[in-house]
């Protein structure tokens, strides 16, 4: 029997190996393609095995193809944030829309809702215009202002708060306990998870965004990221350089990678810790 | 006011604030202009324009031009619009070719003839310099509205160790439709119903779909749409469906092209690889072949039906409205810089792209570079065939009407009858504002 079972969970883990390994395809070829000398022959392009000798080349060319120590710093800018105040109006917003009563309630947090439905695009010439107006255009501020309210993290925040049961709020409240250290002691212990989880989709998003910082930032000194990687790999005619495309976009997405693997723990965490029931 | 937002997030956010804030207020000494640009070819080119420019601005200390790397050629586009739209137009913008005539419709940028005039240079006698095929993208109604900078055509590129292997001869490629089905024939193999190498296969994504289909709907005597009114698109005419039925019998009845949708990046890894023997792409690839193939190559006319025609592809400057008088003088110094016909020489050959202006080709470097590169050579003389491209009123969309339903038929779900007609009917929808003005104007 228990030899059995043995079987099976090896058999399961052998299972989970196999999907891990098909779903980290993508990452294991550009990390071989990154390395892969130039002129190899696009034959082995497809291949995964590292059949060469590894060489940086790829790297050095893409750093010297941006300014990547500024775009670094730029994207950090403006991940974090955007992250800051979307953490404080999606906590205030999403309490609001679960506990409180007021006039239109439900109507407007349907309007809220109704934002995930627009596609961005149709949104960039007022959202420029209001960039202008603001005084904040070519500026790491307009980059972020647009995603400073989310309808997705209050909507999240609404979900989490009304989940928790209204006794721990009321034994606080008859203690004397203020609003702010209410929230502080009780409140966001609990939906910590929630926040967590969206801090990384908001992180994702904004890190690998294009279209936005593309239409408000004109200075190179200004860029993000992903405007430095567009800017050496895009292309309509001629071909692909999967080595350069390959190495710029691990330069990229790397800080994203260490701390993950840093955080993994935490993360992995908040998402199996629901905290109640 | 919680864990989540500690001491430090704040003052990343301050400090955040506090550097986006004095950066916007730098200083403006000299008289400064927006330089907008995309990079349709891959490699270090926005490095290389970003120096052009560094150069330009370091001879010229009175003007300070920022080059604005703007995406693809259809990001270039929005980003113009939507700065315009916002107040805050660029002084000058590298941009698609054929999308010029919108920006003139919308009234966003200054006819090149004004500026001419006040240099008192003759529009004549300057736009005379350059290839007839690229002149009538950059003229509108009479007018020069863009000068052109960096051009394209389709051209076949052929394996030369393919053709002699199948008895051809690579020195004599094909020059019909019917010696181009023939010889795909021939070059493709195939190992019972599997096809280990195809005999011609071309991009068909989103842009290189509507330029080809252009292509072979010229080759085939049509003429695509009107060059004088952005209105009209001839896409239900007998040589628009013969193209479209070209292409879908090579992948469907001949069979020596592989079916469905297929990306650029492939066509050229295709090439490479031997796993196929010709392919189309633009003389903009020409570099990138002449470094990549491992093998003799060869590059020929696009094979033609009726005639020999192609349209022309690639981008030009233009000069936004709303400049004050001096940073118009900034701009005008600015593009008559870059489209010198020394500065297109050069262009030219970093990028593969042929220099518009035919003054470039009598320089000494230029007339080296041909010697050591004769196949550079070809794309030239395909010029003297080339025609204006697809330039309409909202070319984009009016575009991807028809390229949708070309990429129907190549996945094998619509015939080309009912495909060319859906796709006029789109198109005639999307420029029906520009189309119910004129006919407003005739009625009683």
């Amino acid at each position: 029997m228990s030899a059995r079972k043995a079987a099976l969970a090896g058999a399961g883990t052998a299972l989970l190996v196999g999907v891990g390994f098909v779903w980290s395809t993508p990452f294991l070829w550009m990390v071989v393609a990154a390395l892969r000398p130039e002129g190899y022959g696009p034959t082995a392009l497809a291949s995964l095995a590292p059949d060469f000798v590894p060489t940086l080349a790829n790297f050095e060319l893409a750093w010297q193809s941006a300014d990547f120590l500024v775009d670094y710093a730029n994207t950090l800018i403006v991940v974090s944030g955007i992250l800051g105040v979307q953490l404080v109006t999606i906590t205030l917003a999403g309490y609001a829309f679960a506990r409180l009563e007021f006039r239109f309630k439900e109507a407007l947090f349907y309007l809220f809702l109704l934002q995930l439905m627009l596609v961005p695009p149709i949104l960039i010439i007022p959202n420029l215009t209001t960039t202008v107006r603001l005084g904040i255009y070519d500026n790491l501020l307009g980059v972020m202002a647009p995603y400073m309210a989310s309808a997705f993290g209050t909507f999240l925040m609404r979900q989490a708060f009304r989940a928790l049961p209204r006794d721990f709020e009321d034994a606080a409240v008859i203690d004397g306990c203020s609003f702010l250290a209410l929230l502080h002691h009780v409140l966001l212990p609990l939906v910590r998870p929630t926040l967590v989880a969206f801090a990384i989709v908001s992180v994702v998003a904004h890190w690998n965004e294009l279209l936005w910082p593309l239409m408000v930032i004109n200075s190179p000194k200004r860029q993000t990221l992903v405007l430095g990687l567009a800017s050496f790999t895009q292309a309509s005619e001629g071909a692909a350089e999967w080595g350069l495309i390959a190495a710029g976009t691990l330069l990229v997405t790397l800080p994203l990678i260490l701390a993950f693997i840093a955080f993994q723990r935490h993360f992995v965490n908040s998402f199996m810790s629901s905290g109640l029931k | 006011m919680s864990r989540f937002l500690t001491d430090r997030t704040r003052s990343l956010i301050l400090a955040s604030v506090l550097a986006s804030g004095l950066a916007g207020a730098a200083a403006e000494a000299a008289t400064s202009i927006d330089f907008y640009f995309p990079t349709p070819v891959q490699g270090p080119l926005a490095r290389e324009l970003t120096r052009i420019v560094k150069e330009f601005n370091d001879k010229n200390p009175d003007i300070e031009v920022v080059a604005v790397y703007t995406g693809s050629y259809d990001d270039t586009r929005v980003k113009a619009q939507a700065a315009v739209a916002a107040g805050k137009p660029p002084g000058v913008a590298l941009m698609s070719a054929n999308v010029v005539l919108e920006f003139v419709l919308n009234k966003q940028i200054e006819p090149i003839d004004d500026y001419l005039v006040e240099n008192k240079l003759d529009p004549k006698t300057f736009l005379d310099d350059f290839w007839p095929a690229v002149r009538p993208n950059a003229t509108i109604d009479g007018k020069i509205y863009a000068i052109p900078y960096q051009n394209s055509t389709p051209l076949l590129y052929l394996n030369a160790d393919h053709f002699r292997a199948a008895g051809l001869d690579p020195d004599k490629p094909p020059a019909t439709w019917t010696d181009l089905v023939s010889d795909a024939e021939k070059l493709t193999r195939r190992e019972g119903d599997q096809v280990t190498r195809w005999g011609l296969t071309m991009p068909s994504t989103y842009d290189y779909c509507g330029w080809l289909i252009q292509s072979f709907t010229m080759a085939n005597g049509g003429l695509f749409y009107n060059p004088s009114y952005g209105g009209e698109v001839y896409y239900d005419q007998p040589s628009t469906l013969g193209a479209l039925q070209l292409w879908k019998d090579l992948a469907f009845k001949y069979k020596v092209m592989p079916q469905g949708v297929i990306d650029p990046n492939q066509v050229s890894a295709d090439f490479f690889s031997g796993k196929a023997s010709m392919v189309v792409l633009s003389t903009g690839s020409l570099t990138f072949i002449r470094n990549g193939a491992k093998f003799p190559y060869k590059v020929a006319f696009m094979p033609r039906n009726l005639r020999n025609a192609v349209p022309i592809g690639g981008g030009s400057l233009i000069a936004f409205a709303g400049l004050s008088p001096e940073q118009r003088k900034a701009a005008w110094r600015f593009m008559s810089y870059m489209t010198s016909p020394e500065a297109l020489g050069h262009w030219s050959r970093f990028t593969g792209y042929f220099s518009p202006r035919k003054s470039s080709y009598d320089l000494p470097e230029m007339k080296a570079f041909i010697a050591e590169h004769p196949d550079a050579l070809t794309a030239l003389q395909q010029l003297e065939y080339a025609g204006p491209w697809l330039a309409v009123y909202d070319t984009v969309a009016v575009r991807k009407a028809m390229e949708d339903q070309v990429q129907a038929v190549l996945a094998g779900k619509e015939e080309p009858a009912d495909a060319v007609k859906a796709a006029q009917k789109a198109a005639d929808e999307i420029m029906k504002p520009l189309t119910a003005k004129i006919t407003a104007s005739v009625s009683p």
